[in-house]
């Protein structure tokens, strides 16, 4: 099960967190703290996976913004969840057409509506880009009408 | 509420406005601009346009991301989610998960909200399905079970699939709801064809196991059937994984998976597919041969992959191998795989062999991992090395003597933390313990560690251990060599009986090296007990005074570079014992100790000048009864002394003849010695060499007996 998605830049500025069970202000910022500064320690010729606080953490960088997913320690497969963050940019960029993290940032509601699309109670529901953008399509029609 | 007039409405700032502002603020001004901001929001909020409100909602959104506490907006946004404008409803939905926990107040609200929501179109439904899976509590899901059971048999797969997953959600937080319902959603997915409702279901089917795995035979046809017709690998690894589950709790579904995962590896060209196949092939399917077989070829194009996510994950599953004869088979594969490895996929390499290491591959072992220890890793090598030399009272050890006099100089060059050289410290101990023929390669073992400590200046460089001794109170520090020295002292201390004359003389001249006793002052009373073992030892065996005055001249040398007072007070009595050149008079000192004392010594009257007026011959006693009586309890005294000599007579001669015999055994002892190490120092590595037995039990090794250690004792 995932227990966090983050979204977090180089300086350390989360820019979309999407937690799956409820961690106070106070803990986040402190588990994101470290989790971007354990990231950025690391080289290329590491590997996305490590362990942080009790938590199986899969990292992938895409330019400045490190994509984050925390899961439980038992038995999942990484390289799944490795292939799941680039399945999430890429829908991100179907649909913001050349995504940046300014895209994020201003149109924070739709990447997180993006993301619950895809991602439910921590479990990956969808990963067809169609299906995943068709209710947001819809959406964009009605407020453009 | 309130509403904005124009004036307002034209100030009003936006999510990008606030975004802007805050990318362009000080670090100090950022709380002033924060503060100000949610003092606006807590207006906005609250106005009667729903754009407004919507903005506010944006604004939030944002200041949670950049770490504020917004809970105080709990009400608020659950007040949005029954709002009539879908955008707005969308927003506080989405924010939910930011304010709402299990134990919110506020959530009692949201049943009736949910109620109506449900029988909106699909968009809204959807939505409030993925915000009813984010903060459903045990109450909330009670009272909505049933609309959702409804919601699965919806037209729409949309609706359906995220029923599935708030389904998943419900029946782990309370159990109960499972009976009675999980058989019809079953029924349900039997006759599902969409991709993404059939994962929605395998994903429930893996919650109900954790919380009622007596059940998983409701599940077991329906993952067959999927998995013999299913073709999209995000479906077919979470098939995987539940079939995982059900083969722990029942091993029969295993053959029937046999065909089906043969054809999956040959096909699949999708990596995450293959690991989690692979995985569960290694833990599950050893005695399937050809399976096994197979998984394992694709285990090692992942060892030997230069991408290091494949080598890790690779890594992890010879983890669940758990046989040593599986890991020799990918050994050659994980020793070059640590080469290109980072830090964590080294620690892993380092774990399988902690756990999987045996006597055939132990000497490849050690010799790989001190050849490629680097900076980063070397003190993780080197307490690894450690643990599988010792692991289960040396198991894995096959040849005692390469280990001590070959690798173990190697790893002692290697330490740079205390806490390896305590490890390393215990393990000698224990190894010369438990091999009795070994301590006769102490001296050997000293010279080869002790010579690179005499070369390197950097004494006392690192972390340091300090310690307090307990009955002097006397502070000192100690680095990892200094630890390594004072045990490789002792050793030697303890075996100086074993060794020969001309290795006694060749550690004392090690010992006179000015650097060594400048470089290691915490150990110099180890030193010095040491150098009395040896002088004691020397005496013994040179009946012919043929090496004394030498090792005299030697240890003198030493202690005129001690410059140390404690320990010049400690040395004073062996100082004047080696000026005592005779024999004789030693022999004296120990007669000396050994008699009791008489009450009276008549001689004594010699040395000791009686007072003045004192007469000697006039009696101090006048009365007659007293007098009798004390002459009576002398001559009962010197009788029973008479008796006590005549048994320590006896005593004597017995112990004669042990000596006698004991002096026999060590000539004997020394001439074997000296075979194995002519055999040694002709390098030959001949077949029948000495086998040493490493005596793994509990009680004293053999060859040690209870009044060597007494001896020992005493003489400490």
């Amino acid at each position: 099960m995932i227990n966090f998605i983050l979204m977090v830049n180089k300086q350390g500025q989360t820019r979309l967190a999407q937690y799956f069970q409820f961690l106070s202000v106070k803990e986040r910022m402190t588990l994101e703290g470290e989790l971007i500064r354990k990231c950025l320690s690391r080289s290329e010729t590491q590997c996305s996976f490590l362990e942080h606080r009790g938590y199986k953490i899969i990292y992938r960088r895409y330019a400045s913004l490190y994509f984050i997913i925390g899961m439980d320690l038992e038995e999942e497969n990484e390289m799944a969840y490795l292939e799941f963050i680039h399945n999430l940019v890429e829908t991100l960029d179907k649909y913001f057409e050349n995504v940046c993290e300014l895209d994020i940032m201003f149109n924070i509601e739709k990447a997180h509506y993006i993301l619950e699309e895809m991602v439910m109670n921590g479990q990956i529901v969808e990963t067809n880009k169609t299906q995943v953008l068709a209710p947001i399509h819809v959406l964009d029609k009605a407020k453009d009408e | 509420m309130f509403h904005l007039s124009q004036m307002d409405q034209i100030f009003l700032k936006s999510l990008a406005d606030v975004v802007r502002t805050s990318r362009t603020t000080s670090q100090y001004d950022k709380l002033t601009f924060t503060t100000q901001t949610i003092a606006d929001i807590k207006n906005e909020i609250q106005s009667r346009q729903e754009s407004v409100r919507y903005q506010a909602l944006l604004k939030l959104f944002f200041l949670a991301m950049e770490g504020n506490n917004i809970r105080w907006a709990e009400f608020q946004i659950i007040n949005l989610m029954g709002s009539g404008d879908f955008q707005l409803k969308l927003g506080a939905q989405l924010a939910a998960h930011l304010v709402i926990d299990n134990q919110s107040q506020g959530l009692i609200m949201v049943t009736n909200v949910f109620i109506k929501e449900f029988k909106c179109g699909h968009v809204e439904c959807s939505t409030t399905l993925s915000c009813l899976g984010t903060i459903a509590n045990k109450d909330l899901s009670d009272n909505l079970l049933t609309h959702v059971l409804k919601l699965t048999t919806n037209t729409k797969p949309l609706i359906r699939k995220k029923a599935i997953a708030v389904l998943s959600k419900i029946f782990t937080i309370n159990p109960m709801n499972i009976s009675g319902n999980l058989e019809m959603v079953i029924q349900q997915l039997q006759k599902e064809t969409n991709i993404s409702v059939l994962a929605c279901g395998i994903s429930l089917f893996c919650s109900v196991l954790k919380v009622a795995p007596k059940l998983y035979p409701l599940f077991l046809s329906i993952v067959y059937d999927q998995i013999s017709k299913q073709k999209s690998n995000w479906l077919l690894i979470k098939l995987v994984r539940i079939s995982n589950k059900l083969i722990s709790l029942e091993p029969r579904f295993q053959g029937k998976l046999i065909e089906h995962y043969t054809r999956l590896l040959n096909q699949t060209n999708s990596k995450s597919l293959q690991y989690e196949l692979i995985y569960s092939i290694m833990k599950y399917f050893k005695n399937h041969s050809q399976l096994y077989e197979s998984a394992g070829d694709i285990l090692k194009q992942f060892l030997n992959h230069q991408d290091p996510n494949l080598r890790c994950l690779g890594l992890e599953c010879l983890t669940h191998i758990s046989t040593s004869a599986g890991l020799m088979e990918f050994q050659e594969q994980i020793l070059e795989s640590f080469k290109k490895s980072d830090y964590f996929s080294k620690l892993q390499i380092l774990q399988l062999f902690k756990d999987f290491t045996n006597q055939q591959n132990f000497q490849t072992v050690i010799e790989f991992f001190l050849k490629h220890s680097d900076l980063e890793s070397n003190h993780k090598i080197i307490e690894s090395l450690i643990f599988i030399i010792t692991k289960d009272k040396f198991i894995n050890v096959d040849d005692p003597e390469k280990l001590l006099l070959i690798y173990i100089p190697v790893i002692a060059q290697k330490i740079d933390t205390i806490d390896n050289a305590i490890r390393f410290k215990e393990m000698l101990f224990e190894l010369l313990t438990r091999v009795p023929g070994l301590k006769v390669y102490s001296d050997q073992l000293c010279n080869q560690i002790l010579q690179t400590y005499a070369t390197q200046s950097d004494s006392l460089q690192g972390p340091t251990l300090n310690i307090v001794q307990r009955h002097t109170q006397l502070k000192y520090s100690l680095n990892h060599r200094e630890i390594i020295f004072k045990s490789l002292i002792m050793i030697v201390g303890e075996s100086v009986k074993l060794l020969k004359l001309e290795a006694l003389t060749n550690i004392i001249q090690f010992l006179e090296q000015l650097n060594i006793l400048n470089c290691y002052e915490s150990s110099l009373s180890d030193i010095d007990s040491l150098l009395f073992k040896i002088y004691i030892q020397i005496i013994k065996t040179d009946p012919q005074n043929e090496i004394i005055p030498q090792i005299e001249q030697l240890i003198k040398n030493i202690y005129n570079k001690l410059h140390n007072i404690s320990i010049v007070k400690i040395s004073f009595f062996y100082e004047s014992l080696i000026q005592n050149k005779s024999k004789d008079q030693l022999q004296e000192l120990q007669n000396l100790y050994e008699e009791d004392l008489p009450p009276i010594n008549l001689e004594a009257q010699k040395f000791i000048k009686p007072p003045e007026g004192l007469d000697l011959s006039k009696s101090f006693q006048i009365d007659i009864e007293e007098i009798e009586k004390i002459k009576n309890t002398n001559s009962e005294y010197i009788e029973q002394k008479q008796l006590i000599q005549q048994q320590q007579q006896q005593q004597q001669s017995d112990s004669n003849q042990k000596e006698q015999e004991d002096q026999n055994n060590q000539i004997e002892r020394r001439q074997e010695n000296e075979e194995e190490l002519k055999q040694f120092n002709n390098k030959v590595d001949p077949s029948p060499k000495k086998v040493f037995k490493i005596n793994r039990d509990e009680e004293l090794p053999p060859g040690i007996d209870q009044n060597d250690i007494k001896k020992f004792k005493e003489e400490e």
